[in-house]
């Protein structure tokens, strides 16, 4: 809210953001590792006085040079570009927080840097013992740019007693630095061995190869083997929310970590049988298939470090959405079309809703939501929820869904907002309800409002099919016992029995009548009709029909036509839509 | 003064005096390398072309520095980006983001020019002619770059221009129409071709030994694009100059004392670099240059105090008072200066023994 948002609606910024830093930190992890596997690859050559690993040595020196110098450093100034560009207010608080750490890194970073081209252009010019020094002088100087990034990214994940008192040292230190710091280095030294099992396979000389993918196969079999311990140890210091997360309450991160365990697998296998055991199976398809594997370690963790801050960037503190987790008291009350700073719709009105609506989806949701595009699509999301339904739900967005930011506004706001993605986005009906004598507490719309955001009818239909009406109650009253992930419903007795009765309903049409508000026809057509029909389609097919025909119609759709299921709306939702139908064709009520 | 758009700042954690001292003294060496980087791709480029024994080799020699001056060039860019981010960010967040699109290809074209240079290096003989195609796409590369870098630093200072953010939302806004950009860009480009000369003329002498031609066409042409590129960004800096709005202008014209007093001096050392440069005395030249670069910084620091005065003045940021981390800091500088001595020495003994 204190800086403009740039907005790329059908791409997102977290999609940007993901495709610099994954293929970054496959680099960047190897230019520490790899600096300790060339001077131990060089150590080697000279003690066993094989020209033949030496020249592979220097030959893995050059890709190295070229890699993390042309990609790995320029993509790290990448990911500083593009997250000062998507999340402006998260970079400003950890640059100026953390200022002289970036720039006692950056010493260390030109210190890198000098040392890796020293290294590569003095190769058999210098002396052993100074060339190795000067190998000893990359991995020493990049390993303590790897131990200054991690405290101050670490600090994002668990800020620790920052929080009360914004001091460097206690941010930095924070509570799961030591253990990321030693699972960072054996992720390093496991890729290290990861490229150059591939560097071995590009080797003409047998020998020469079958000495150095072994000597890669035992380097990252260790490496894995260590990380291992370091990786739960990691993982065992989170804070509760983000623990949970990572241990099975986001789908996300746990479909992350399967690709990170076939990954780890995956490698080791190979670096059992094609590395140690048999190093002349390490043919190039193996050593890509090897490398590939090394990428979804990687990436898997560096997936789930990110997810399991959410909904914050700055635990505790700032949220994805850059908003202060101490500012939202006062957003809620005061409004946050009037206090934002890039806003142009302050105060909302009839007319402007659906932009004041957009305003605050650029605000508040764009942080993690495209538009129709292939992250997070909100349209997508909220496909099956009506306006009213979604207002309600934006209300208590955070307690129904943890890892996402509250809502930062009144509940007017939060109505806008709804207006925008039910209508704007979704074309459904964005008028208020009509008062009826079932009010707004019916099962059904309950279900819109508590399960749809996650669940489908048709699923909750199939999963309670063959219960009891007790039983879905019991399931009700202990919802996060059944799955973990599911947060409990906190409704009321009268709402749970309503919404009982309605998911009953669902498998039992005759048994009972769950109590509905009075809906228009076409709602009823926006919920059953349209996801195959449009509007115009049914006006044409019904163009020669009565009313009691289409009403008729409405009672036999499988019979007319033998793949539509049957209707599954109440009578009177049967009626609206029958005079709906007939009214697109200019029929009377 | 319409401010609304411009975003509140964060604390800092020292005096701002520390932290302006650290980006004017970190800038000028980002572009020292910077202009040697530039000037010397486009002689490279140019001698690749004209396809002379000599020309090749001196296209060849200036290729094989090229990737290390890329290297520092970022690397020394990147404390500068990080103190200019701790002072002015609310401006230059604000103003990356309303040109976004074009300031995150900067990161894609550096690849590929960096590639590019490589490419340049590596492959020199068998590129053969098609080389100097290869240079000058990394020269058009850089100069790309250039002109994005200059349009952000210009935008930065234009908060009046920040309410453009609602028809430019995708980040496609530029101030490439302000009236004082382009001779802001030509003036860097020109000038970092000239430093690009001298560089040209002092590097080739490492070869005046064991390739003495070289070194004296090296040092023949070099000092002939200094000169002549001088010249003409001198007379872009006055363009510059007299572009600026008057109360701006007028800080360099006697109005702020300081302002004026180093532009005066900035002058004077203008005459005298020239008077050793056409006497072809590189080293004195390349002395009294690298003091200009530093006035020329000083003074671009001032013209953008200028710009932002209306707005914000330095000494409103509120500070949080925490040393210690920078004390970390200037120790690691001088014990990695002291490694950084040893690793030049160890590696120069072995390159020429």
């Amino acid at each position: 809210m204190n800086f403009p948002v740039w907005y790329l609606p059908t791409i997102g910024g977290g999609f940007l953001i993901a495709l610099i830093a994954v293929t970054h930190v496959f680099v960047s992890h190897f230019a520490v590792g790899g600096g300790l596997y060339l001077v131990y690859s060089e150590k080697k050559g000279l003690r066993e006085q094989d020209p033949g690993i030496l020249a592979f040595t220097k030959r893995h020196a050059k890709f190295f040079l070229l890699l993390t110098m042309v990609y790995g450093s320029i993509t790290g100034v990448g990911i500083w570009f593009i997250v000062a560009l998507v999340n402006p207010g998260g970079i400003s608080l950890v640059i100026h927080n953390f200022v002289f750490g970036w720039a006692t890194e950056w010493v260390f970073f030109i210190l890198e840097i000098s040392a890796a081209f020293i290294y590569f252009y003095t190769f058999g010019k210098m002396d052993d013992r100074t060339h190795v020094a000067i190998g000893w002088v990359y991995f020493i100087s990049a390993w303590i740019s790897l131990f200054l990034i991690t405290g101050i990214i670490d600090f994002m994940l668990t800020p620790g007693t920052w929080l009360a008192h914004h001091n460097f040292w206690r941010g930095f230190f924070n509570p799961s630095f030591v253990p990321s710091v030693f699972f960072r280095t054996f992720i390093a030294t496991m890729l290290a061995g990861a490229y150059g099992y591939l560097t071995a396979s590009f080797t003409k000389e047998p020998a020469v190869k079958e000495i150095m993918t072994r000597f890669s196969g035992k380097w990252t079999l260790v490496s894995l083997i260590l990380a291992i311990p370091s990786g739960l140890w990691y993982v065992a210091v989170l804070p509760t929310h983000a623990h949970n997360l990572v241990t099975g309450q986001s789908p996300t991160i746990a479909s992350a970590l399967r690709w990170g365990f076939w990954g780890a697998v995956g490698i080791m296998i190979i670096t059992l049988i094609a590395g140690i055991a048999k190093p002349s199976w390490n043919l190039k398809p193996v050593a890509v298939l090897a490398f590939i594997c090394g990428f979804l370690i990687v990436g898997s963790f560096e997936w789930t470090r990110e997810a399991a801050r959410r909904p914050f960037v700055v635990n505790e503190f700032m949220y994805s959405n850059e908003i202060l987790k101490s500012d939202v008291p006062m957003l809620q009350e005061e409004g946050f079309l009037k206090t934002a700073r890039w806003i142009r719709n302050r105060t909302i009105t009839p007319e402007n809703r659906s932009a004041a609506g957009r305003e605050l989806f650029i605000n508040q949701c764009y942080a993690c939501h495209t538009i129709g595009g292939f992250n997070n699509d909100i349209i997508a999301r909220t496909r099956s929820m009506s306006y009213t339904a979604l207002a309600k739900y934006i209300g208590k967005i955070h307690k129904v869904r943890y890892f996402m930011p509250p809502f930062a506004g009144t509940p007017k706001e939060a109505q806008a907002l709804a207006a925008f993605i039910a209508g704007d986005l979704n074309g459904k009906d964005v008028s208020e309800p009509k008062p009826s004598n079932a009010g707004n507490n019916s099962g059904k719309m309950l279900f819109e409002e508590n399960c749809s955001s996650c669940h489908e009818l048709a699923d909750l239909a199939e999963k309670t099919a063959g219960w009891e009406q007790q039983k879905i109650r019991t399931a009700l009253d202990k919802l996060n016992q059944l799955v973990k992930e599911m947060p409990p419903y906190d409704g009321t007795f009268a709402e749970k029995d309503q919404l009982v009765a309605f998911l009953y309903s669902l498998n039992h049409k005759e048994a009972v009548q769950p109590v509905v508000p009075s809906v228009d026809g076409k709602r009823v057509f926006e919920d059953h009709c349209s996801p195959c029909h449009a509007s115009s389609d049914l006006a044409e097919k019904t163009a020669a029909w009565d009313r009691a025909k289409i009403r008729d119609a409405l009672d036999k759709l499988n019979q007319l036509v033998e793949e539509m299921p049957p209707m599954e709306g109440t009578k009177a939702e049967k009626e609206d839509l029958a005079d709906y139908l007939n009214s697109l064709k200019g029929g009377q009520k | 003064m319409n401010d609304q758009f411009i975003p509140t700042p964060d604390a800092l954690p020292v005096a701002w005096g520390w932290l302006q001292f650290l980006l004017l003294l970190t800038f000028p060496i980002h572009l020292l390398f910077m202009n040697a980087m530039l000037g010397s791709a486009g002689i490279s480029m140019v001698q690749r072309f004209k396809g002379g024994e000599v020309n090749r080799r001196l296209a060849y020699f200036l290729a094989i520095l090229l990737p290390l001056l890329v290297a520092f060039t970022v690397t020394f860019g990147v404390a500068p980006l990080l103190f200019v981010q701790v002072l002015y960010g609310q401006f230059f967040y604000t103003s990356s983001i309303l040109m976004a699109a074009f300031w995150i290809l900067i990161i894609p074209i550096l690849i590929l020019a960096y590639f590019g240079a490589y490419l340049y290096d590596f492959r020199f003989e068998k590129l053969g002619k098609a080389g100097g195609w290869v240079i000058s796409i990394v020269f058009i590369l850089f100069i790309t770059i250039a002109y994005f870098l200059s349009n952000n630093m210009l935008l930065m200072t234009l908060p009046d221009k920040f309410s453009g953010y609602f028809q430019h939302m995708s980040g496609t806004m530029l101030a490439s129409g302000h009236p004082t950009f382009l001779p802001r860009y030509l003036h860097m480009v020109i000038g970092a071709i000239a430093v690009g000369g001298l560089y040209t003329a002092l590097i080739t002498r490492l070869k005046s030994k064991s390739d003495p031609e070289l070194a004296a066409y090296g040092e023949a042409v070099g000092m002939k694009v200094f000169n002549m590129f001088t010249i003409i960004s001198i007379l872009l800096g006055i363009w510059f100059l007299a572009s600026q709005p008057k109360p701006v202008m007028m800080m360099f014209m006697g109005k702020n004392g300081l302002a004026t007093g180093l532009f005066v001096l900035a002058l004077i050392l203008v005459v005298l670099m020239l008077v050793f440069s056409f006497r072809k005395k590189v080293l004195a030249t390349t002395v009294v240059l690298t003091v200009l670069v530093y006035l020329m910084t000083f003074m671009r620091a001032f013209l953008r105090t200028g710009y932002l005065g209306k707005f914000f003045t330095l000494d409103q940021l509120k500070m949080a008072s925490e040393y210690s981390p920078m004390v970390l800091f200037l120790v690691s500088l001088v014990a990695g200066i002291f490694v950084m001595v040893w690793m030049v020495k160890k590696a120069w003994q072995a390159l020429t023994a």
